[in-house]
């Protein structure tokens, strides 16, 4: 691990992917300050979810490096992306359908306990106290949601865009400094929309969280971001403010379509 | 139970006063409950006296003074009730504004009373005094989210930072009984009618209800709609410091069916809607019709006939129908204001809930002078509402 200064929470540099020969991400460098919410757009097969799970270390970069906060790293489990601050959200929701909202919440809190597991599993020592105190930070994040009303309800038995605000909400519950949102409102309505996009304004602004995120709605994208990435066919052919990213000729062309 | 009678020297002519009696009676008992982070947070009798003294020395640091108007825009919350009960403690007027009316309807509302104290929930309703065009001259907000992007936060105050001051001791005495308490307006066509409510009708209305009902320290009551209307304000507020019984606050109105069936309050002051809600609920989690359990559930909510039925309906089905919408242990089920529809009315008999009709005798009138020169009749003051 090599420690540098930090003056972006998150620098991708030169990171390159491939699955068996086939390049899926190639020469990606981009930064990310702290406090902003930045968008990852492209088509379909750009190469956005797996930038972000080699970002979550689900992934490892075949070339490249990540820093990360001081930390810059080759290499990272996702465990270590975790443990650093880094959380994130699912393309297709990953929660447990049978547990209640409150329980997946409290899962994100995992790695903020410090009681070993014979103390939580016989209650004894600092688990009583710590349950306490993760079962209070996991119904303020339920509460920042506005998640109350399904706090004890299964989630499978939840509606889709509500399963997505709990599979948020778990990620939340981790305290990330770094939040990864995998295409948070897709299939969702206008309304549902709407909703989240403040949700997430809501949690850049009022807790400091650093977002990167991927949405295919151009509208949301350029209503809620600071900063915009655009890739395509697993390369970057655009970076900057989103009002920059709309005037961008290979953008334009490459993405949002040109007029023949 | 609590009466005028019971009150050692002078009888309390004002809400602040039976607050301040309850405070010194029963400081250590248990006056609210607010359902927070899952939890019911507590607040005794000292303390909301000490909250509404502290809320009181804050606003009169900011000029509100006898025979003001604090407008409240505010879902039920405590703050909001300690907040109505602050202004009423320095001698002024609470006037609730319920954020649940359509923006639409309420906004020409805001924009001809311009109101110059304003206590608003959180941006939704800043975000609504703003469309109103309302520049009031001090905003108090409860919950900051999404403020800090507003222009109105700038000078707004959080409601917390007025309770760091030393709280004013004693309740305003200076006004007559007949002192408004609260006043409700609403829009009618073009012109604007409003209710006033004093102290003195609060507190007969509430004495009279206490004595009917019976009702006791031990009584838990849900505000599920806040003081938005009169008729809580009647049949909710007043009780509450007369007899000193639990008040209690949902988490918020998307929980509070949910709440109540968890608290199973005793007293319930509801309408026609809420019982209506709660009837719908009730029929949509009934069995299929044509199965084995529905006819069952009819057959137990059918009147029963014999001393059979009545038990044995009671225990497999009335009791737990009871327990479901809340009712498990209410004996004094309230509806203020419109009567009950034949459907809903016969549904709660049936489950042994006899709801008692207690008439909203709304009195709205328009007000003697136009709206932005009513002066306060007993300070001669200009309201706060000009």
């Amino acid at each position: 691990m090599i420690q540098t200064a930090a003056t972006h929470l998150l620098e991708l540099n030169n990171i390159s992917l491939s699955f068996k020969g086939v390049k899926a991400i190639t020469d990606i460098s981009f930064r990310v300050a702290e406090g902003e919410i930045c968008a990852l757009i492209g088509p379909n097969g750009a190469g956005k979810s797996s930038l972000l799970n080699v970002i979550s270390g689900v992934y490892q970069a075949q070339e490249g490096h990540i820093r990360f906060d001081r930390h810059q790293r080759r290499r990272q489990r996702a465990h270590d992306a975790a443990v650093q601050g880094i959380a994130r959200t699912f393309q297709n929701i990953a929660l447990f359908k049978g547990m209640s909202v409150l329980d997946n919440v409290l899962t994100g809190r995992n790695l903020k306990r410090r009681s070993s597991w014979i103390e939580q599993a016989l209650g004894i020592g600092r688990a009583r106290a710590e349950d306490d105190r993760q079962r209070e930070a996991a119904e303020r994040v339920i509460e920042f949601l506005h998640l109350q009303p399904w706090r004890d309800v299964p989630v499978g038995k939840l509606p889709y865009g509500l399963q997505k605000r709990v599979e948020l909400a778990r990620a939340l519950a981790a305290e990330p400094r770094l939040l990864l949102l995998d295409e948070p409102m897709a299939g969702m309505n206008a309304e549902e929309k709407q909703q989240m996009s403040r949700f997430i304004v809501d949690i850049n602004r009022e807790l400091g969280t650093t977002v990167v995120l991927i949405e295919h709605d151009i509208g949301v994208v350029m209503g809620i971001s600071n900063h915009v990435v655009v890739l395509d066919y697993g390369r970057k052919i655009g970076d900057g403010s989103p009002e920059a990213v709309r005037q961008d000729p290979e953008v334009i062309s490459a993405y949002l379509g040109t007029r023949h | 139970m609590s009466s005028f009678n019971d009150t050692p020297g002078a009888a309390p002519v004002s809400l602040p006063q039976w607050l301040r009696l309850q405070a010194q009676w029963h400081g250590p008992d248990v006056a609210l409950r607010h359902k927070h982070l899952g939890i019911w947070q507590v607040q005794t009798w000292a303390q909301v006296a000490d909250e509404v003294g502290r809320l009181a020395a804050g606003l009169q640091a900011h000029g509100f003074a006898a025979g003001a108007t604090l407008a409240i825009l505010s879902r039920p919350r405590p703050q909001a009730l300690l907040a109505a009960l602050a202004a009423q403690w320095l001698g002024g007027v609470a006037s609730l504004f319920d954020p649940l009316q359509p923006g639409a309807e309420q906004r020409p509302l805001l924009a001809a009373l311009q109101p110059e104290f304003v206590l608003a929930e959180g941006l939704e309703e800043v975000q609504r005094l703003h469309m109103a065009q309302l520049a009031p001259k001090v905003l108090i907000y409860l919950d900051r989210r999404g403020l800090s992007a507003s222009e109105a936060f700038v000078e707004a105050l959080d409601y917390a930072a007025l309770l760091a001051c030393h709280p004013v001791d004693e309740p305003g005495l200076q006004g007559p009984a007949q002192h408004t308490a609260f006043v409700f307006y609403r829009e009618v066509g073009q012109a604007i009618e409003e209710q006033r409510l004093s102290h003195a009708e609060l507190l007969r209305e509430g004495q009279r209800l206490v004595e009917r009902e019976a009702l006791g320290r031990q009584e838990e009551a849900l505000a599920a709609r806040a003081f938005a209307s009169a008729g809580q304000a009647r049949y909710l507020l007043a009780p509450w410091l007369i007899a000193g019984f639990r008040l209690n606050f949902p988490e918020n109105l998307a929980t509070r069916d949910r709440d109540r069936r968890e608290l199973g309050p005793t007293l319930v002051a509801g309408t026609r809607e809420t019982y209506t809600r709660l009837h719908g609920y009730a029929l949509e989690r009934l069995p299929l019709p044509g199965s084995w359990a529905r006819r069952l559930v009819d057959w137990a909510l059918a009147t029963p006939s014999g001393l059979f039925q009545r038990h044995l309906g009671h225990w497999l089905v009335r009791r737990s129908l009871r327990d479901v919408l809340g009712f498990s242990k209410t004996r004094s089920p309230l509806l203020v204001g419109d009567a009950l529809a034949p459907e809903t009315q016969a549904f709660f008999e049936v489950l042994g809930v006899n709801v008692r009709h207690w008439s909203d005798s709304a009195h709205w009138e328009v007000p003697v002078q136009p709206v932005n020169t009513i002066t306060d009749d007993w300070t001669g003051r200009q309201s706060q509402l000009a």
